[in-house]
């Protein structure tokens, strides 16, 4: 019987061996990147609304608190949608006949609800609480980027468990005061507040050079529990 | 070696056995033994047929692009808010609402619903109302599935050929009104109402009852009916008898030292507050607590209760009891006579028809009333004779039990229906009798309109009334009118010529009364889903109530009572905003009303007494779980274990073992074949019962420990028309259960004459209590008062190095080195140290300087750390008892946990192979003590011969019942972690066993190496996620589990961690002080488990460990359980560190009542 593979292929099974090992390897590389990538997660991605509500005009222009529509965000879990009646709050008297605003104005009055399409999802074996990060003094902007400069929100954070881990780990890098947890601008790099002082127990003003020292003196004062606590499964997943 | 080994060898006679084939030692049970799972629960032996499969598989495609379309999460989902948010709700916080559900004779349960998102979800019983007292039985526990059963009825109208609706939205009330005019012309009133019947289930409701009363007056000759299959007829009976009225008689458990019950399953039927009370009583000792700093300043020896049971079935309140005797159903008039002889109540004498075993109760019996007088009870089961309920008025009274300051019974008006208005057409108190009436007027042709609501007598009613022929008859009659009320389109729908359906009672405004007679409002949690009018609105129509809203009626109702009221204060708004909050109206209850016992006249008459004793009795009793079959479509209740028998998704006609022999009936260990009792499959004879002419084949089951020559048959099963769980319609399926209906007849109506005989035909029962066994290593302990008084410790293993016992209690974590952690400020009242203590046994080999004795242990302890110190320590240590000793194996923590955790329902096949879901599972054990031997009950008695293992067998009276919950121990050493290779189950810094649900991938390792085989997996797709209706009930807090996930339970985890938030989130607040770790603290109680907040007797206690009183406040009561000398780790000989502990059942038994029954068997059975 003839050979079915020539002697040249010899050449080939020795190159593939060194292949193979390369694609598998190449293969998980671009698995990984593929699964962290802006397409899988979602993060950068504008998504279309119903009404395109504008934080950038809302927020940074009109100075709007973050708790006028998202009214729950330090009791409960859920930060809270706005009803429609909080849209109509002033656009009964502002803009009342604008096309933009049609669906808000026929959902109030039909009492049918906006449904407005979800941004940052999380899958639902996981049980985020805002009322928890907020008290404990993690920034909006912590997760949800600049939200006053978008026009229409998108997601700025991959969300994935390994972001969530990094600060569940690593609390410090995150954490500012709780009155200044709505502020989009905050810097710790120059923030000054009193602190009880370790050696003589007075309070001091101190100003802090930089989010890590800072970071560490909150993560004191508010009691976030540490890394070995917040990173048990149960804490996110029950 | 000491000879008191812990391990039996093999072939060694068990001292606790599970169930039959156990203690039978069957090769089938040996082979069993050494299976992981139960026989096939791991192997696809399911008979899907080849287009199920498909349908499952398909589903499953769809589930996994269903969940996810593509890689892109963000892009799909939808959020809607609301258009004007209500007030008080937050999105993401449960609200709770006071309300109460009518149940058993029409007795309110009081309730606290938790409410997400508008959908009611779970429910809790409400501390503030006396027949709850913050417990939960398993009608109302399971009654949120009822609500959002696709099954139930939706719209009204006129009834086609087939059982179908003709039109969905014809008003029926306008049928009605005009029927009615036709009948009562306005010309002759005194008329009006003629052939007219109401037919409704009994009720509390004073806003109905008022409605009833203008209804009866507006239409005189009106007739109305109340009726329950499970009545309290023969309790009125013997009340009117004995007192010359109907009255309401309140046990007060907490005052009653010694109860006896007369076949009265009180503590699993009876009103769950009454259960707690009772639970209360049920302590050796009585820890009493400093106000100050939590210390214990006192400990009361023995104020525990004395429960004496006379029954024909083994019961749970049985099971509890210090002194167990099985009667047949027609010897109990007997034992209430000759007891009341001896007690020398006139007017009675001894009918001598006693066995011999129950004659030697009688003297103990009496002498030990006598020395409680005013502190003792006897209570009567409901379907027990009228002559046994009036002698049990005159024991009571004879033994002054409504008398003194504290009495254990005090008497109030009747809860039924009354009126002070001459109405003939007001329910009789004789129910059974004025349904027997009605079924002949209806077949004389007198009925023209007849209303029924939320009965179903044609399933229901006694066989040989024929109800359904007589409702044939109406129908035929020209114009004649039957409507039917119900929550389904049902059996009794078939028959009648409309139908509308009831709305919940979670949908619906009304009111009851509990067994105080305190009233609840019952308020509606959510708008009826289906539509539909209760009876209240109903009437307010038919009435042409100026507003017929039923809100607006009871509200209209209770406006005007609080108007008239004498002791009124404050204004109608306040009295009613508090009573709905509050959930009980103030000040409703019934005022205590003194009464006198008129004497034994009528207890020879012969509508009072039993009938003879005949050769073989059966005995009807409403099922433990379904009770009498409303809720037969309700899987969760389906599938719970029964009580004591474990049996799911049947009933079947129990009998005790010689019986079964008598009769050569075949069940379970008998049979010596593949599927013979254990792993959860019995297969079964199945037998034809025959009463008077009337048969049913029933498939039979051995229950040991019950009265020989009774069959005890459940009602509530065997429905031909109650939905897709109660009476399935799909092509090979069957309805579970059989109907006891069919032959149960006005001439005995709670029990008969039987016959039994084989049929050729067998029938497998799924009993889930055989699963799991954990072989011979006293999984359960008990003891009695004078054990527990010679030996604190008797709980504890005598092991076989001395010093290992203390290494066992150092390894049950919480139990106090040295007692000294509650400051027990007496020293002769603090524990002793364990006698097993190398200080007792210097001498010995093993002393403490012996390193074998340290708790050896191949996995690691909790590595975590918090403040660089062990996290047991210096975190929150969540840790659990159960106290055995009050637990009656009821089921309700399993049911309540169930709808905590969004637990699946399998069916009866997947049961059958070992796969029910339940995360609490009760083990149900037995023993036969030999002669009042402690902890070593039958141990050494290696080697008896079957025929010894029978005899003893058929010793029922000496039989005892032990139930053991057994969930998730939560180990500090968790065999379970380390053999998992994904980390889906690891530990957290409070020491919770945390599942990640989302890791799972069905490996099953965990379950193969935990020793108590807690864990539970999801062998198939059981949650339904098609159901829409059904997706409502679930528990937002809880992932829902899909198809090759394992699952336990995680103390509700979710509870904890919210707590915890609150907490967390306050640590700047002055109102949230700091624990002795410094942590904002979680406050004592804060935290219930599902299964603790349910228990009715509350024989489950959950806390932090680290709440000892090291911030200054009062320790958490955890640790005073823990600190019992007979709390004790199961299997803590594994070195495990189960953070759940047990407290040995201690029993009450009367020293003088034992001595007499050994007096004559005594050791002669002993092998």
């Amino acid at each position: 019987m003839a050979q079915v593979f020539p002697k040249a292929m010899n050449v080939l099974a020795r190159v593939s061996l060194l292949l193979l090992p390369m694609l598998a390897a190449g293969g998980g590389v671009f698995g990984a990147a593929f699964f962290r990538s802006d397409y899988t997660t979602g993060a950068r991605e504008v998504v279309e609304q119903p009404v395109p509500f504008s934080h950038l005009h809302h927020v940074a222009q009109l100075g709007i608190d973050c708790r006028y529509c998202h009214t729950s965000v330090y009791e409960s879990a859920s930060a809270g949608y706005p009803p429609t009646k909080t849209c109509m709050n002033c656009h009964q008297q502002i803009w009342q006949s604008a096309d933009l605003l049609a669906p808000v104005r026929d959902s109030y009055e039909k009492g049918v609800p906006i449904a407005w399409t979800k941004v940052h999802n999380l899958p639902h074996y996981t049980y985020f609480n805002h009322s928890i990060h907020v008290n404990k003094g993690v920034g909006c902007v912590s997760c949800h980027g600049q939200i006053d400069q978008m026009p229409l929100v998108r997601q700025t954070k991959t969300l994935l468990m390994e972001w969530c881990l990094d600060c569940h780990r690593y609390p410090e890098k995150h954490l500012r005061p709780v009155s200044e947890v709505q502020n989009m601008q905050f810097k710790a790099e120059g923030y000054t507040m009193k602190v009880k002082d370790e050696t003589t127990g007075e309070f001091i003003d101190k100003t802090y050079k930089s989010q890590a020292e800072l970071g560490r003196d909150l993560k004191k004062i508010h009691m976030v529990r540490e890394s070995q606590v917040l990173t048990n499964c149960s804490i996110c997943h029950r | 070696m000491s000879a008191k080994a812990t391990n039996t060898p093999n072939g060694a006679e068990p001292e606790f056995w599970r169930s039959v084939d156990e203690w039978m030692n069957t090769d089938n049970f040996r082979t069993m033994m050494k299976d992981e799972f139960p026989e096939d629960a791991s192997e696809w032996l399911d008979p899907v047929s080849r287009r199920s499969f498909l349908a499952l598989a398909a589903a499953s495609v769809a589930l996994a692009s269903g969940c996810n379309p593509s890689f892109r999460p963000a892009s799909q989902r939808k959020v809607v808010p609301y258009v004007k948010q209500p007030e008080h709700i937050l999105p993401g916080v449960p609200l709770f609402f006071s309300t109460a559900m009518a149940q058993h004779n029409g007795v309110g349960l009081g309730l606290i619903v938790k409410q997400t998102e508008g959908r009611p979800i779970k429910i809790e019983g409400n501390p503030n109302q006396a027949t709850s007292a913050g417990a939960c039985n398993l009608q109302a526990l399971a009654s949120p599935l009822d609500l959002y059963d696709p099954d139930r009825s939706s719209g009204s109208g006129r009834m086609q050929k087939g059982g179908l609706l003709a039109s969905k939205n014809e008003s029926i009330i306008t049928t009605i009104k005009a029927a009615l005019t036709a009948v009562g012309s306005p010309a002759a009133p005194a008329n009006a109402g003629t052939g007219v019947v109401f037919l409704t289930e009994p009720t509390t409701s004073p806003t109905l009852i008022d409605l009833m009363e203008k209804f009866l007056i507006a239409y005189p000759k009106a007739k109305w009916l109340t009726y329950e299959p499970v009545n309290r007829d023969n309790v009125r009976k013997a009340a009117k008898a004995a007192f010359t009225k109907n009255v309401n008689q309140v046990v007060n458990y907490s005052n009653a030292k010694v109860v006896l019950s007369l076949d009265s399953d009180f503590l699993t039927t009876g009103a769950p507050g009454a259960a707690r009370a009772f639970g209360k009583r049920r302590r050796a000792r009585h820890l009493g607590v400093g106000a100050e700093d939590g210390s214990v300043v006192s400990v009361t020896k023995n104020p525990m209760n004395r429960l004496y049971v006379v029954e024909a079935m083994t019961t749970s309140t049985g099971a509890v009891a210090d002194h167990r005797l099985p009667l047949k159903p027609s010897q109990l008039e007997s034992f209430a006579r000759a007891l009341a002889a001896k007690l020398g109540v006139t007017g009675v004498t001894d009918d001598g028809k006693l066995p011999e075993l129950a004659k030697k109760w009688l003297d103990p019996l009496t002498k030990d009333l006598l020395a409680n007088k005013g502190s003792a009870a006897v209570v009567v089961g409901d379907h027990a004779t009228p002559a046994t309920h009036l002698l049990a008025h005159a024991i009571n009274a004879k033994i002054e039990a409504d008398k003194g300051d504290a009495p254990a019974i005090s008497f109030t008006k009747a809860l039924e229906p009354s009126t002070n208005q001459p109405l003939p057409g007001w329910p009789s108190d004789d129910s059974f009798a004025s349904l027997k009436l009605l079924v002949e007027e209806m077949n004389a042709g007198k009925v023209s309109l007849l209303f029924m609501s939320g009965v179903n007598p044609v399933y229901d009613a006694p066989a040989d009334l024929k109800f359904a022929d007589a409702l044939d008859k109406v129908r035929a009659v020209k114009d004649a009118l039957i409507i039917h009320a119900g929550y389904y389109q049902d059996e009794t729908t078939d028959k009648a010529t409309h139908h509308t359906n009831l709305p919940h009672y979670l949908e619906s405004w009304g009111d009851v009364r509990g067994h105080d007679g305190a009233i609840t409002i019952q308020q509606p949690l959510i708008a009826p889903m289906k539509g539909g009018k209760t009876l209240i609105e109903v009437l307010g129509v038919l009435l042409n109530a100026p507003n017929n809203d039923g809100l607006e009626l009871v509200k209209d109702y209770h406006r005007r009572a609080f108007e008239k009221s004498a002791t009124k204060s404050g204004t109608f708004e306040h009295y009613w905003e508090e009573g709905l909050k509050y959930g009980k109206l103030a000040n409703s209850e019934f005022t205590k009303e003194a009464v006198v016992f008129k004497g034994l006249d009528n207890v020879n008459d012969k509508d009072f007494t039993s009938p003879a004793i005949a050769e073989l009795e059966i005995q009807y009793r409403p099922d433990p779980v379904l009770f009498d079959g409303k809720q037969a479509n309700n899987g969760w209740l389906h599938e719970l274990p029964k009580p004591i028998t474990n049996l799911t998704w049947d009933n079947a006609a129990m009998m005790s073992p010689r019986t079964a022999e008598k009769l050569k009936i075949q069940s379970g260990y008998t049979f010596n074949t593949y599927r013979s009792g254990e792993r959860g499959c019995t297969e079964t004879d199945i037998v034809k019962l025959t009463v008077n002419g009337r048969n049913v084949e029933v498939a039979a089951h051995i229950l040991a420990g019950m009265a020989d020559d009774v069959i005890v048959f459940h009602l509530g099963y065997g429905r031909s028309k109650a939905g897709r769980v109660g009476s399935p319609t799909d092509p090979g399926t069957v309805a579970p259960g059989f109907n006891a209906y069919v032959i149960r007849a006005t001439d005995g109506l709670w029990s008969a004459k039987v016959e039994c005989t084989r049929v050729n035909k067998n029938h497998f029962l799924a009993i889930a209590g055989a699963h799991y066994a954990m072989e011979s290593r006293r999984p359960v302990r008990h003891g009695s008062v004078a054990d527990f008084l010679n030996d604190e410790d008797f709980a504890q293993i005598p092991s076989s190095a001395p010093a290992e016992a203390e290494v066992f209690r150092a390894n049950t974590p919480g139990t106090p080195e040295n007692f000294e952690l509650l400051n027990f400020q007496n020293p002769d009242l603090k524990p002793r140290k364990h006698p097993y203590a190398h200080e007792d046994h210097g001498t010995h080999e093993h002393a403490a300087h012996d390193k074998r004795v340290k708790p050896l242990s191949l996995y690691p302890g909790n590595p975590i750390k918090v403040n660089g110190e062990d996290a047991n320590r210096s975190y929150r240590r969540w840790a659990m008892a159960i106290d055995l000793g009050s637990c009656t194996g009821c089921g309700a923590c399993t049911l309540a946990c169930v709808a905590e955790n969004n637990i699946p329902v399998v069916g009866k096949e997947q049961v059958m192979r070992g796969r029910a879901m339940h995360w609490i599972r009760i083990d149900r054990y037995y023993s036969i003590p030999v002669s009042g031997k402690l902890m070593s009950d039958n141990l050494g008695a290696a080697g008896i011969n079957e025929k010894t293992r029978k005899e003893r067998l058929h010793d029922s009276e000496k039989l005892k019942v032990h139930v053991q919950p057994v969930n998730c121990q939560q180990c500090e050493k968790a065999p379970c972690e380390v053999v998992c290779p994904v980390g889906a189950t690891v530990h957290s810094a409070d020491g919770l066993n945390d599942m990640a649900y989302n890791r799972c991938v069905g490996t099953r390792y965990c379950s193969n190496n935990c020793p108590y085989k807690v864990r539970r997996f999801n062998f198939l797709q059981y949650t339904d996620y098609t159901t829409d209706s059904l997706k409502l009930l679930n528990n937002p807090e809880v992932t829902v589990r899909t198809r090759g996930v394992m699952e336990k339970c995680t103390y509700c985890t979710q509870r904890i961690r919210n707590a915890e938030m609150e907490a967390e989130r306050e640590w700047n607040s002055k109102a949230r002080p700091k624990d002795g770790n410094g942590r904002p603290k979680i406050n004592d109680g804060e935290i219930l488990t599902a299964c603790q907040q349910a228990c009715p007797t509350g024989s489950i206690m959950f806390g932090d460990l680290n709440d000892d009183g090291r911030d200054g406040a009062k320790p958490a009561a955890i640790l005073r359980w823990k600190a019992e000398p007979h709390n004790y780790g199961l299997l803590a000989d594994l070195n495990t560190m189960p953070r759940t502990s047990y407290l040995a059942a201690i029993r009450n038994p009367n020293p003088e009542l034992e001595k007499a029954l050994q007096g004559e068997k005594g050791q002669e059975a002993h092998g």
